[in-house]
C-alpha cells in the first residue's frame, strides 16, 4: 500500500440532481407523513383529512384508502414485512391496517392525548407511539395489549424510533429533551439532549443503529454518536422553527441527508461533507415529511394546508 | 446485543421475580439460540411457543394425536424445528413457520431428555435419553436407533449396581444414563451410573475417554455451557460439578482419536482414564453442605459466568447461582412448590423457572435506574473523587468556553451503515437463515361483543369439559385454559379476550406478599382475577367501552411503577 497519499477518498462521482416526476393530489386537507413500504412497493400517506392512502410505488395510482379514525392522521409506520400500517392520530388512538386489504385490523387504545408518532421494532412485534399526553407507551402487535407506559417527558413527544436490533428506542419532545430508553424495561438508559430551548422536533436513528439524527427548532439538523454523547455532524440552511419535520438518511446512491423545511423546499445535504447538495422546489407550503425508497434513488415529500400534494421526485440517471 | 449504553454489568444474575406466563400446565421450557422465543411443553401434549419480547404467544404446536404430557423440549441450531418428547414414547419433530409435525417416532421407552445434533440446519438426528436405559441416538427419518454404551468395566455392564447408588428413597435402582452433544455435535458425554463421564465419538460411536468423577454417585444431568468450553454434572451425592473442557471446540473429535491413538502404552480402562484426563478437567464443585439437597435442571449461564441449579426438594422453589469460582451468589426463592425446569437466557440476566403447577416465572434483575441517564454530562462514579480545582477556575474568563467547541473533529467520516458482529453469537453460519422471531400478526378486534356472548356461551355450555374448544379461545390470546373450569368461567374467557393484559401481569418489585399471593393465585380456580375485570366489560354495550377497560386497567399498572 502506498504511503500517506492514500488518506484522500476517490472523488465521488458528480452529484446529480433529483427532479420532479409527479404530483399526486388525493387529500383534501394537509397531508402529515409519507413513507415508502420496506419492500419499496408501495407508498402510505396520512393527512388531517382523517386517512391514509396506500399508493403503488411504481405507478403512483392510488391503491386504497384507509378510513377509520375520527380526528386527523399524524404519524404512519410499516411493518417489517410491508404488511401492516400502523397510524398515529388525534383520536387518540392508534390504528393497525392490513395494507393489502385496506382493513383496519386492530385498534390501540390507551393515550390520553393526540398520539404524535409511531414506529414498529424491527422484528414487527412491537409498536411504539409518542403521544401528546407525555408518555411513551410500546404495545404488544398480536393482542394490541400495552406492554409499558413510559412517564417519558414534560411536554408532548414529537418522534419515537426503535434502533435495528430493536433493544432502545430514541424520543424526542417538544421538553428539549432527547433520551434513549430501553425497550424491554422501559427504564431510561441515556439523556443526550436535555437544554430546556430548543425544542427537538424529530429523532431517528441510522440505519446501523450507531447514530441520530436530531432536529431541532431552531433550523438545525444534527447527527449524534449517541454514545459518546456528542454530534458529529450540524447541517443547517433550512428552516425548520414552528412544525416537526421528519428527516432521513437517503443510501442508494451516496450518502445524504434529506429533509422537508418550512419554506417550502425539500433539502439534501451531503452527510460527509455538511454542505447542501440541491433544494427542491414545487411544493407550495411547509414540507412537512420526506421518505426515501428503499433501493431506488427516490423521494416523496408532502406539504400541509396550502399544499396537500405529495411530490415524487427521482435521480436522473 | 452490541448497544454500547446498555450497562456491561447486566451480565449480572437475576433477582425478582419480573412476571410470570399461564398457559395451561406447562412442563418444560427451552429457550432458542437468540433467547427470542421460549418454547414450552404442556401437559397436554401441546408445545407453546412465547415471544419472549412481547411475553406473548406467538404459536402453538398441537398434534390431535399425541395428548401425553411433554418430557422435553429442544430447538434446532437455526431456530427452524422444535424436538418434543412425551410420555407415550414419541419422539416428535414441528416445523416451527408453518407449525407442522415432520415426522414422528415412538421408541421403547419414554424420553426424559431428548437433544437434537446441534451443528446442522435441518436436523434429522438426536440423542435420547429414556427414563431407565442407555442413551440412545434415533434418526427421526429413518426411525433407526443406535444405543450408545454406557459403561467401559469388562466386568458387569449394568448388572448389579453397588448400593451406594441406590436412590434415597430405598427404591430399586434403574440405571438412568444423562448425555448431551458437545458443542459441534461431533462427540457425546455421557454421564453414567457409576459416576464415569465416558466421551464417545460420535462417528463410530466408541468410547475414547473416561472420567471418573469423584464420589462414584449416580450422575443424573451433565449439561454443556453455551460456548462448549465447560461441562457440569449434577449427581445422586448432591454436587454439581464443573469441568473443564480441553478439547479443541472445532475438531475435537479428531483431537480425541489423535490422543487415543498415541495412548499406545495403556490398555482398556487405564487407556480410557488417561486419555479423558487430557479432555476433561476437574475446576469446582458446587453443594449445599447445610441443608444437603439435591440438585435438579442445573445450567449454566449464557456466558458461562454463573452457574445454576435448582432444588429438587418437593414444595419449595429455590434456585441457586453460584459464580465459576465457586461462590453463592444468591438464592431465589419462589412460590411454594416444586419446580419441574430451569433455563438461563442465553443472552440477558434471565432465568426462567417452571413450578409444579404449570406456572412458568421469569426472573430478572430488580432494575434501578441509574441517575446519571437523565442528564448527558453526568457521570456515575463509584466513589468520591478529589477534585483540585484551577487556578483560574472562578475567574471570569469567557474564552474557556469557545476552546470546547472546537473539540469535535467535524470532518471527519462518519459511516451509518456498516452494522458491527455480535460477539456473543460469533459462531453464526451466515449462509443458514436463523429463525429469530415469528411474525406478528394481529389479532382482529372483536366488532360485536354482544352476539359473541350468547353464541359462544351455548357452544362452551355444551363442550363444558373437553379440553379443546375451550383451549383454542383461550389459546389466541394466552390466557389460562383450565379443563374442568365451569361455564361462567369459559364465557369470561371469551369475553376477556380484550382485557387479556390482566392476566400477564408485570411487577418489579414483588414482595414476599405479592409472591404469596401468586403462589395462591396459583392453586386457586383462576377466575378471581378474572372476573373482576371481565366483569367490567360484560357491562359494557360496545368495543370503545371494551377498549376503554383496557387502557383503564394498564394504565393503572403503568402507575405501580
Amino acid at each position: 500500500m502506498a504511503s500517506g497519499g492514500g488518506n484522500q477518498p476517490p472523488p465521488s462521482p458528480p452529484y446529480r440532481p433529483y427532479r420532479l416526476v409527479r404530483t399526486l393530489t388525493a387529500h383534501t386537507r394537509a397531508v402529515s407523513c409519507v413513507k415508502f413500504s420496506n419492500d419499496g412497493s408501495l407508498l402510505a400517506s396520512s393527512s388531517l383529512d382523517k386517512t391514509l392512502i396506500v399508493w403503488c410505488s411504481q405507478t403512483l395510482n392510488p391503491l386504497s384508502r384507509l378510513i377509520g379514525h375520527s380526528e386527523g392522521v399524524s404519524d404512519l409506520a410499516w411493518s417489517s414485512d410491508s404488511h401492516y400500517i400502523c397510524s398515529a392520530s388525534d383520536d387518540r388512538t392508534l390504528r393497525i391496517w392490513d395494507a393489502r386489504t385496506g382493513d383496519c385490523v386492530k385498534t390501540l387504545r390507551g393515550h390520553s392525548g393526540f398520539v404524535f408518532c409511531v414506529n414498529f421494532n424491527p422484528q414487527s412485534n412491537l409498536i411504539v407511539s409518542g403521544s401528546f399526553d407525555e408518555t411513551i407507551r410500546v404495545w404488544d402487535v398480536k393482542t394490541g395489549r400495552c406492554v409499558h407506559v413510559i412517564q417519558a417527558h414534560s411536554e408532548p413527544v414529537t418522534s419515537v424510533h426503535f434502533n435495528r436490533d430493536g433493544s432502545i428506542i430514541v424520543s424526542g419532545s417538544h421538553d428539549g429533551n432527547c433520551k434513549i430508553w430501553d425497550a424491554d424495561t422501559g427504564t431510561c438508559l441515556k439523556t443526550l439532549i436535555d437544554d430546556k430551548v430548543p425544542a427537538v422536533s424529530f429523532a431517528k436513528f441510522s440505519p446501523n443503529g450507531k447514530f441520530i439524527l436530531v432536529a431541532t427548532l431552531d433550523d438545525t439538523l444534527k447527527l449524534w454518536n449517541y454514545s459518546a454523547g456528542r454530534f458529529l455532524k450540524i447541517y443547517t440552511g433550512h428552516v425548520n422553527r414552528v412544525y416537526c419535520i421528519t428527516s432521513t438518511f437517503s443510501v442508494t446512491n451516496g450518502k445524504y441527508i434529506v429533509s422537508g423545511s418550512e419554506d417550502k423546499c425539500v433539502y439534501l445535504w451531503d452527510l460527509q461533507g455538511k454542505n447542501m447538495v440541491q433544494k427542491l422546489e414545487g411544493h407550495t407550503d411547509t414540507v412537512i415529511s420526506v421518505t426515501c425508497h428503499p433501493t431506488e434513488n427516490k423521494i416523496a415529500s408532502a406539504g400541509l394546508d396550502k399544499d396537500r400534494t405529495i411530490k415524487i421526485w427521482v435521480q436522473d440517471t | 446485543m452490541n448497544v454500547p449504553i446498555i450497562d456491561p454489568l447486566q451480565g449480572d444474575f437475576p433477582e425478582v421475580i419480573e412476571e410470570y406466563l399461564e398457559h395451561g400446565i406447562m412442563k418444560c421450557i427451552a429457550f432458542n439460540r437468540r433467547g427470542t422465543l421460549l418454547a414450552a411443553g404442556c401437559s397436554d401434549g401441546s408445545c407453546v411457543i412465547w415471544d419472549f419480547e412481547t411475553r406473548g404467544i406467538a404459536k402453538e404446536l398441537r398434534d390431535n394425536d399425541c395428548v401425553a404430557p411433554i418430557t422435553s423440549v429442544c430447538w434446532s441450531k437455526y431456530g427452524h424445528h422444535i424436538l418434543v418428547s412425551a410420555t407415550d414414547k414419541s419422539l416428535t419433530l414441528w416445523d416451527v413457520v408453518n407449525g407442522e409435525k415432520i415426522t414422528r417416532t415412538t421408541l421403547q421407552q419414554t424420553t426424559l431428555h431428548a437433544r437434537l445434533h446441534p451443528n446442522s440446519s435441518t436436523p434429522s438426528v438426536c440423542l435420547a435419553c429414556p427414563l431407565s436405559s442407555a442413551p440412545i441416538i434415533v434418526n427421526l427419518n429413518t426411525g433407526s436407533t443406535t444405543v450408545l454404551p454406557v459403561s467401559v468395566s469388562e466386568a458387569g455392564a449394568g448388572t448389579v449396581l453397588p448400593s451406594r447408588n441406590k436412590f434415597s428413597d430405598g427404591s430399586p435402582p434403574f440405571t438412568p444414563t444423562a448425555a448431551c452433544f458437545s458443542k459441534n455435535g461431533d462427540l457425546i458425554y455421557v454421564g453414567n451410573s457409576k459416576g464415569e463421564i465416558l466421551i464417545i465419538d460420535y462417528k463410530n460411536i466408541q468410547v475414547h475417554g473416561m472420567v471418573p468423577v469423584s464420589g462414584a454417585a449416580v450422575i443424573k444431568n451433565i449439561v454443556f455451557s453455551r460456548n462448549g468450553r465447560y461441562l457440569l454434572t449434577n449427581s445422586n451425592d448432591r454436587t454439581i460439578r464443573v469441568y473443564e473442557n480441553l478439547l479443541p471446540l472445532k475438531d475435537g473429535a479428531r483431537a480425541l482419536s489423535e490422543l487415543y491413538s498415541t495412548m499406545d502404552e495403556l490398555q482398556g480402562v487405564d487407556k480410557l482414564k488417561a486419555v479423558g484426563s487430557k479432555c476433561l478437567v476437574f475446576f469446582r464443585e458446587f453443594q449445599d453442605s447445610v441443608t444437603r439437597i439435591h440438585w435438579k435442571a442445573p445450567c449454566f449461564s449464557g456466558d458461562g459466568e454463573w452457574v445454576v441449579g435448582a432444588s429438587a426438594s418437593k414444595g419449595e422453589h429455590k434456585i441457586y447461582i453460584w459464580d465459576r469460582a465457586g461462590h453463592l451468589v444468591k438464592i431465589l426463592d419462589g412460590p411454594k412448590e416444586a419446580l419441574t425446569d430451569l433455563a438461563w437466557h442465553p443472552v440477558h440476566p434471565i432465568v426462567v423457572s417452571v413450578s409444579f403447577s404449570g406456572v412458568v416465572y421469569i426472573w430478572a434483575k430488580d432494575y434501578t435506574e441509574n441517575w446519571s441517564a437523565f442528564a448527558p454530562d453526568f457521570k456515575e462514579l463509584e466513589e468520591n473523587e478529589e477534585y483540585v480545582e484551577r487556578e483560574d477556575e472562578f475567574d471570569l474568563m469567557p474564552e474557556t468556553e469557545k476552546v470546547k467547541e472546537s473539540d469535535i473533529n467535524e470532518d471527519e467520516e462518519v459511516d451509518i451503515m456498516t452494522v458491527e458482529k455480535d460477539s456473543s453469537f460469533s459462531d453464526s453460519d451466515i449462509s443458514v437463515e436463523e429463525l429469530c422471531f415469528l411474525p406478528a400478526i394481529p389479532c382482529p378486534d372483536v366488532p360485536e361483543q354482544q352476539d359473541k356472548y350468547i353464541g359462544s356461551s351455548s357452544k362452551l355450555v355444551d363442550s363444558n369439559h373437553s379440553g379443546s374448544p375451550l383451549s383454542e379461545e383461550g389459546a389466541q390470546n394466552g390466557q389460562v385454559t383450565n379443563p374442568a373450569s365451569s361455564p361462567v368461567e369459559a364465557i369470561d374467557n371469551s369475553i376477556a379476550e380484550d382485557t387479556g393484559a390482566a392476566r400477564l401481569k408485570r411487577k418489579r418489585k414483588p414482595s414476599e406478599k405479592g409472591l404469596e399471593l401468586q403462589a395462591e393465585k396459583g392453586k386457586k380456580p383462576k377466575p378471581l382475577g378474572k372476573v373482576k375485570s371481565s366483569g367490567k366489560s360484560s357491562k359494557s354495550k360496545n368495543k370503545s367501552a371494551v377498549g376503554q377497560d383496557n387502557g383503564v386497567s394498564v394504565s393503572a399498572n403503568g402507575a405501580t411503577d
